[in-house]
Order: structure tokens, then sequence, then C-alpha cells
């Protein structure tokens, strides 16, 4: 659960990094074009795989409802957190990209 | 037109979202504590004790127990005891009629096969079944908490077509700019957790689509009996043919389930005319094995032969399409890690419902904040705002009180129980309609910080089964309880002295305002 849930946080992070307003925010530069679309082209990619993962590890049935339940549950704290602690969040989703992934090949 | 249409839907979100509003709160709020149903239960009954598990040995100490005690009933009731429930529950039929609707229920230790003393108390079962029954007499209660689902239904269509901004906004939340920001949380809750959120109010009108839906079922079957049978199918169980031949050993039935399904987990076990020629024994699997809420899965026997007599057959593609809406409802499937999750967004979906409250007043009392006077209707508002959301939480508060401290041999202690959750919410209205709002919030909040801050310590004292003891022994539905109490306690803290203190940041933000409005009068 924890790495497809990892996986998926970090797509959001990188959905959200390709919004302008909020790149410009985060990491106080403005993103370039081709930046934008790699950050959303890998954010939508990573939703993807976390998918595809929790389907196989957890089956169709409990692997749709915990990867939806645990992508709510990323984004919602991604959201709420990112006024009070945007580099803790920056750091976690980086942290992520390299964690998740990680367990996944663990667990197999 | 475009406009007209979004407006028009901007009115009924805003509307319907007040006048039901206050029932959703209750309804969202007990029904995110029906999640924890038999962990809440759990501490309400701390006279039952947690031990390993083993079906098996469950069964035959149930068996015995029965068999000693209600030898002449017509039917018996077990429920093995599970990862969520530590005790070993039995019932029958009595002869005599005894017990509610003529039916005995006992709970049993599950490692000596004892009866329990334990306290009476509704515990979890209480939040659940007020979550759609809203302690309201069969069906009227059923009904006012299917319109209510209807509206939250409604509320999440209107609000996004008015939110209008969701994908620019997504990742948008500004905190400490007031109004702004009670938007900016409410749209962000409700959009992030909006599958959990659909999901919730839509399953809620299928679970009860018979009663909402009536025509079809009425048209084919003449009512609801027919449709039910045929459905779930009705237990063929012949008479009691009168001679005594001994039942089967049920572990032995037991077995020849896991054989076919390996590691099923046992729901409710029945015996038909036990001790009789023409016993039969049906073993359903429990709900917690599926994600669908299916009734297929369970086994009937001969209770002499112990030979396997029928077995339910697979759901029709539209029935497995309702259940796993039932079932995700319910989430009788979920671990503790997806648990807690159905938890969370159970509270995401409580804190839309009254960030809108809260922000439809905000939005009307900012036209009146120069006069000192408030209009009536407004003021209607506000005292029911608190006591439909703090005064709620201080009933919540008085139940778990009530369970520790209300002596465990009194005479009918589980209705005192709930009469203590209903008088305390009574007091809080009484009290937030005699006090000024701010205070109202800021002195009911305190008081819930305290009520469920001290919740572990008042268990610890009353039971000796305080976090220390319960942490020990690695008693997490205990150790669960009290932390989350400890928990809400301190956010209940944190709130009210949000609202005891003064309110700078409003009134700063007004003095500019009106510093502007100064300048472009000039």
């Amino acid at each position: 659960m924890l790495a497809f849930a990892l996986i998926g946080f970090a797509g959001f992070a990188s959905l959200c990094l390709a919004m302008e307003k909020h790149f410009n925010e985060l990491l106080k530069r403005k993103p370039t074009a081709v930046q934008r679309k790699a950050l959303r082209v890998a954010g939508w990619a990573l939703l993807l795989v976390s998918l595809l993962l929790a389907v196989q590890v957890r089956g169709l049935a409990l692997g749709l409802v915990e990867w939806v339940a645990v992508l709510m549950a990323g984004v919602t704290l991604w959201v709420f957190g990112l006024p009070y602690q945007p580099r803790l969040l920056l750091a976690a989703a980086a942290a992520s990209c390299v964690l998740g992934p990680l367990l996944a090949v663990l667990a197999l | 037109m475009k406009e007209g249409f979004r407006q028009a839907m901007a009115w009924l979100h805003t509307w319907t979202g007040l006048i039901f509003g206050w029932l959703l709160f209750a309804i969202f709020l007990t029904g995110t504590l029906a999640y924890f149903k038999e962990e809440i239960s759990h501490w309400a009954k701390p006279e039952v004790n947690s031990h390993p598990l083993d079906a098996e040995r469950s069964l035959a100490m149930a068996q015995r127990y029965l068999e000693a005690n209600a030898g002449t009933s017509s039917n018996w009731l077990i429920r093995l005891p599970s990862e969520r429930e530590p005790a070993l529950s039995v019932g029958w039929r009595d002869p005599q009629g005894q017990g509610r609707r003529g039916f005995v229920r006992k709970e049993l230790d599950a490692a000596s096969g004892a009866e329990v003393q334990a306290r009476e108390s509704r515990g979890g079962d209480f939040f659940y079944r007020f979550h759609f029954e809203l302690q309201m007499p069969y069906p009227w209660g059923r009904w006012l908490a299917s319109c209510c689902a209807f509206v939250m239904l409604l509320g999440l269509v209107t609000g996004i077509i008015t939110h209008k901004k969701i994908f620019k906004e997504f990742f948008t939340f500004r905190p400490g700019k007031g109004q702004r920001s009670w938007l900016d949380g409410h749209n962000a809750i409700g959009v992030l957790a909006l599958p959990f959120h659909l999901m919730i109010s839509y399953s809620s009108l299928v679970i009860f689509m018979y009663m909402v839906m009536p025509a079809g079922i009425l048209a084919s079957y003449g009512n609801s009996g027919g449709y039910f049978d045929e459905l779930f199918g009705r237990d063929e169980v012949p008479e009691a043919a009168g001679e005594r031949v001994p039942l089967v050993p049920l572990p032995q039935l037991y077995a020849k389930v896991q054989q076919q399904a390996p590691g099923a987990r046992m729901g409710f076990i029945q015996v038909y005319n036990p001790g009789d020629r023409n016993a039969r024994v049906s073993l359903a699997r429990a709900a917690a094995d599926s994600v669908a809420y299916k009734r297929s899965a369970n086994w009937t026997f001969d209770g002499t032969s112990g030979a396997l007599l029928t077995q339910g057959a697979p759901e029709s593609a539209a029935m497995m399409t309702a259940f796993t809406f039932v079932g995700l409802h319910m989430g009788n499937f979920a671990g503790p890690g997806l648990r807690w999750l159905y938890f969370v967004f159970g509270i995401a979906g409580t804190a839309v419902i009254g960030t809108g409250l809260v922000m439809w007043l905000g939005k009307r009392q900012l036209k009146h904040a120069k006069s000192a006077h408030m209009p009536g209707e407004l003021r209607l508002v506000e005292v029911l705002n608190i006591a439909s959301m703090s005064g709620l939480l201080l009933g919540v508060a008085a139940f778990f009180w009530a369970n520790r401290l209300l002596p465990p041999a009194l005479e009918g202690r589980d209705g005192w129980e709930i009469d203590s959750f209903f008088t305390l919410w009574a007091l809080a209205l009484l009290h937030a309609a005699l006090r000024p709002g701010r205070r109202a919030w800021g002195e009911q909040l305190a008081l819930g910080a305290l009520a469920f801050g001290l919740l572990p310590l008042l268990n610890a004292l009353t039971t000796g089964q305080g976090l220390n003891h319960s942490l020990a022994v690695g008693d997490w539905a205990m150790a669960g309880f009290d932390l989350t109490a400890l928990g809400t306690g301190l956010f209940l803290a944190w709130a009210a002295g949000k609202m005891l203190r003064a309110p700078k940041v409003v009134a700063k933000r007004a003095a500019k305002g009106d510093k502007r409005t100064a300048l472009e009068a000039q």
C-alpha cells in the first residue's frame, strides 16, 4: 500500500509543479515550457504506474479502492500542508520518487 | 443563459445546504464514528478481553454453551470472535419468549467460554444506528436520512457546477485570509476527496433503494417480502421432526468450509432445530472478506449427518454492482490502514458540511458587522450552527463519560447513556441561545477539549485499562480510542483558543477595507 501511495503522491506533486503559479511559488523561478510539459507527463505517468502497481499487488477490487484512498489522502496532505511546510513537502515528494519504487521492488 | 444556470445552481447549493446541513453534519460525524463501531464497542465494554483467535475452538465452546443453556431452542446464532470483535457472541430464540423480540444474546469469553458479565451499553452500535435512523421510529428516520443523502448528492453536483475553477484551483489553499480561506478549504476538501463524497452519498441511496424507489418492486412482487426472498434466497428449513439426534460437532463443518474456501473468515453461523433429526446449520462468510457486500458465500449443512446440502449461488452482475456500492459504503472489508483512511475522509465530509454552514453565516454577518444588533434569522442560524457542531461533539463526549461513570449494574444503563447524549446536546443548544456567538463557540469547544482530553484518564481511573495498560498488552482498539480522544481534545483546545482570543485578524482587515473605501470615496 505504501509503495503505490508514495508513487501517487509524487505524481500529484509533479502535476502541481506543472502549473506555472505553483512552480513560481514553490521554486521561486519561472518554469520553461519544456519543464512544465515534462512535469505534466511525469505526473500522469507516475499516477498510472501507481494504479497499475496497486491493481497488480492488491487485485482489481481492493487495488482500485486503496489506490483512490491513498491518492486522496496524499493530495489532501499536499494541498493543506503546502502553505505551512512547502520545503518539507517538496523533500517528501522527491523522497517518494525514490522510496516508492524501491519499496515496490522489495515487495516483489 | 449559462451564467443564469450557474447562479441557479449556486442558489440551490446554498439553501439546501443550509436547511439540511445541520442534520447532515450529525449524520456524517456519527457515520464516521461508525467506521470504528466494533472498536468503540470494545472500549464501551472493557470487561470483554481479547484473546488470540482460534475459530474451531471458539465454535466448539459456543456449541457446548448453547447445548447446556439453550438445548430446547429452535434457533441458535453464533458469531465468532474476530480481529475487531473480541467476544464470542451467541444468541438463541427463547422458548419462553424472554429477551428482546424473544431472542436472548450473550457474550462469552473467547478463552474460557464463560459468560462475560459486561456492562450494558450500545457502544459503537448507537452511533451506527443513529447515523441512518436518527433515533426516530421505523421508517421515518431512514426516510429522513435518505432525504439528507439525496441533498448531499445534490450539494456535491451543484457545488461542482458552482465552483467552476476545479482544475485551475485544484491545489489551492490560502490560509489566514478570513472568508477566502474558508471557501478555499471548503472547495479543496470537497474536490480532493470527491470520489469518497460521491461514493458515500450515492451508495447510501443504493442501500435504501428498495425504500426510496419501491415502484418496480411493488409492480412485480406486490410487496418487498417477495423481492427479498428472491434476492437473498430463503432459508428452507424443515419443521422439527420431534426426534432427538445429537448435533454434529460444528468445528467439523467449519473445517469443510475451509477446504472449499481456504482462509475464509466466518460471519453469522445459524443452527436451526438443534438436537433434532431435521437440524440445519448454515455458515456465512464474513463481510470482511470481500469489497462487495455479498450474500452468496454461504454453506448449509445437514445438522445430523454433516452433509453439505446447498451453497449460495453467485450474484448476477446487477446485484454485484449494487452490493459493491453497499460494501464500499460500509467498509467492512477495510483493514486497519484503509479503515483509518475511511475515518479521515468521513471527517473530511463532515468538515465540508461544517465549513459550508460557517460560510453561509459569515458572508451575511459581514453586512451587519458595524451594527451592534444581528437580525433574528442570522442569530437563529448562528445558534443552530453552534449547537449542531460543537454541541454534537459534547453529546458524543457525554455518551462516553456516561459509559464510564454510570454504575455497571444500573438497570437500563444503555438507555441512560443515550439519554446523556441527547441531554447534553439539548443543553448545548440552550447554552448557544443564551451566550453571544463567539463566546458560545469558545466555551463549548473548550468544554469539549476537556471532555475528550480527559477521557483516557477517566478510562484509566475507572477500568484500570488506561494507555499504560493497553499499550503494554497491545490492545490497539482500546489504545487507539484513548489516543483518538486525546487528539480530538487537543484539536478542540486549539479551536477553542482561536475562538476565545479576540478576533485580531478580522479587525485589521476590516480597518484596511475601511481605509480603502475611504480612499475610493475621496
